[in-house]
């Protein structure tokens, strides 16, 4: 499938101001301010096609925010190109506006004193919905979404996680081609994420839409995109699937195993001690594919166990352990060749 | 053209909801404008009784000034000032990113979502001035002098709106604007006396840079058949043409400092 959105060595540069200290250096930076250039996108080349989910991954200030805002025309890159559906998004910003949705997770486009339905009916107008298209999608929406209990409530008396449903669900009333979420699942409890992820992964399945969602957490990407991009300091690290980013960058899940009773010397096939004392043992899993099921059928230890705990690594820590397994300055990983443009 | 009106007139339906949802801040907001002008209003007309006059106006002479800058300003502020003076807030709270990623003009939309009717009693206000003043002032009506109160009402507004437009378009870059508009709003309550008392620079900035002598000097003045300084006999085109190119400057800059916009951090 053709690309619909490219990015082709893509900067974007901020010049942040310097404060000096002390009355003097305030005025001196009002007359003369000193300006810092903050790379905050470096050299970055992609290419989704549509129907993709790929997860923009990466730790705090690495400038997935402002790659989301490239493409959304919000800003324009400094250098290089991004192309979203044929158009450079800056360039032709209400065309390219019409035919995406998006989400900002700190941010809201819906109406605060007002209640749901008037947004609902604000966004029709601001995107020219046909009326047949409107009522279908706002039914089933709401529908999917869980929306219909609250939606003539003011948004101010909304929880985060009914707010944040209702803004993927608005942000999908006029059939955007593509979704584009920037941490959407930020602040919202165990129960609301799981909810935001079944249904963005159910659009993608069942509509087609493309997605790109940004997000630190790796289990959204784990649930919702089978790809994944990752940037650190504004550049390339790794593009390609999540276990390929396991293998690739050797950050192991960890398995910890609760006994009962002394256990002994402890056997687990593809996996590797790393820890645990007394009742309790610490093992790195390796990437084989192998289920969680499947790895404590051959457990060998001379007692039961009580509980099993699996801990995924973040992406701080799958960072970390990249760097230090290179020892030195980040270069990008290609986990699949990219999508032909 | 239809839909995009139909749009804009749906954000107005929508902001005076929200307003008439708080109405007892409503009313404390109309009330406190009123005790404002009542001050200065009373301030002003306490000097006239004292020395007769302000540099050669009598009292229905600059109650029809003042009344004409309340009305121009309020027509024009009503669609622009509070929505916009809020812009450094807008832009660094990253709402203005919001706004452009839909199909809208970020300008219409925030000024038509914001449109004010607080200033309902501000437009009461100038308008009972006006019609108080105008009989005791001695015009002679014609086509052209009542050209001048239309026109030059409208050219006054656009010069407000004009204004804030461009103070506020500079938080698109500076991310700030509150001093700016702190600024304006002094050179705003000078306006409200007649150019002809202060020193001829300052005569002359008010006729072309900082261009607030629009606003009701220069067309009253010639509403009354009073001189201009410096604009003699092109005083009745320059009131009229001010406004509507000041609204071209304005919209030039908007778009110069929006294709500036390095977002509002975060
Ligand atoms: N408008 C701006 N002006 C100056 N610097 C900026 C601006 N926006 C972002 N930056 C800087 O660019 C870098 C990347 O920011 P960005 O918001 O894209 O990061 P992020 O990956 O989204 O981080 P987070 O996970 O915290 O949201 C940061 O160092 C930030 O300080
Ligand atoms: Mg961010």
């Amino acid at each position: 499938m053709a690309a619909i959105i490219s990015a082709e060595g893509v900067g974007k540069v901020f010049q942040q101001r310097v404060s000096q200290p002390g009355i003097l250096g305030a005025i001196r930076s009002f007359v003369a301010p000193v300006t810092r250039p903050v790379h905050a996108v470096a050299d970055i080349t992609f290419s989704i096609a549509a129907g993709e989910a790929v997860g923009y991954l990466g730790p705090n200030g690495a400038g997935k925010s402002t790659m989301i805002k490239m493409l959304t025309g919000i800003l324009t890159p400094s250098v290089g190109e991004v192309t979203v559906l044929g158009r450079k998004p800056q360039q032709e910003r209400v065309a390219n506006a019409r035919d995406i949705g998006v989400v900002f997770g700190q941010r809201t486009q819906l109406w605060w004193d007002l209640p749901l339905s008037d947004s609902f009916e604000l966004h029709r107008r601001l995107y020219r919905v046909p009326d047949a298209l409107f009522s279908k999608n706002r039914a089933a929406l709401s529908d999917m979404m869980e929306l219909t209990s609250f939606i003539e409530r003011p948004v101010r008396h909304l929880s985060l996680g009914q707010r944040m449903r209702a803004e993927i669900a608005m942000a999908l009333m006029h059939d955007p081609k593509i979704l584009f979420l920037d941490e959407p699942t930020i602040g919202l409890d165990v129960v609301a994420k799981d909810v935001v992820r079944k249904f963005l992964s159910r659009i993608n399945r069942e509509r087609g839409t493309t997605i790109i969602l940004t997000t630190h957490d790796l289990q959204d990407i784990e649930e919702i995109c089978p790809r994944l991009i990752m940037v650190d300091e504004g550049r390339l690290l790794f593009d390609g699937t999540l276990p390929a980013l396991r293998k690739s960058f050797g950050a192991r899940r960890r398995l910890t195993l609760e006994f009962s009773g002394d256990p002994g010397e402890v056997r687990l096939v593809g996996a590797r001690p790393s820890g645990g004392e007394g009742l309790l043992r610490e093992f790195l899993l390796e990437d084989d594919g192998r289920s969680l099921v499947q790895l404590l059928a051959a457990l060998e230890a001379s007692s039961d166990v009580r509980d099993v705990r699996l801990h995924e690594p973040s992406i701080e820590e799958v960072i970390r352990t990249h760097y230090q397994s290179k020892g030195s300055a980040p270069a990008p990983v290609t986990g699949r060749p990219a999508v032909p443009a | 053209m239809r839909e995009t009106l139909s749009l804009l007139f749906y954000l107005v339906r929508l902001r005076v909801r929200t307003r008439l949802e708080f109405r007892a801040s409503l009313v404390i907001a109309w009330t406190a404008q009123g005790f404002g002008y009542a001050g200065v209003f009373t301030s002003i007309w306490i000097i006239l009784t004292r020395f007769e006059n302000i540099g050669g106006w009598s009292w229905p002479q600059m109650a029809l000034f003042l009344g004409f800058h309340t009305l121009g300003y309020a027509l024009g502020a009503c669609f622009t000032l509070v929505q916009l003076r809020g812009m450094e807030e807008i832009v660094r709270g990253g709402e203005f990113d919001m706004l452009l990623v839909r199909p809208i003009n970020p300008w219409a939309y925030l000024v038509f979502s914001g449109f004010n009717i607080e200033y309902g009693g501000h437009i009461l206000l100038g308008l009972g001035l006006i019609v108080w003043a105008l009989p005791q002032v001695g015009i002679v009506w014609s086509l052209p002098s009542a050209l001048m109160l239309f026109g030059g009402l409208i050219s006054s507004a656009f010069i407000t709106a004009s204004c804030i437009t461009v103070v506020s378009a500079c938080a698109l870059v500076l991310q700030r604007a509150r001093y700016l508009f702190g600024l304006y709003f002094d050179f705003w309550e000078l306006s409200r006396y007649p150019a002809s008392i202060f020193a001829p620079v300052f005569q002359l900035a008010l006729l072309t840079v900082i261009p607030l002598g629009y606003m009701a000097y220069v067309p009253v003045s010639v509403l009354l058949g009073r001189p201009v300084p410096y604009l003699g006999a092109f005083a009745p085109f320059a009131s009229l043409a001010a406004g509507p190119l000041a609204v071209l400057a304005a919209a030039a800059f908007w778009r110069f400092c929006l294709r500036r916009y390095q977002g509002g951090g975060g």
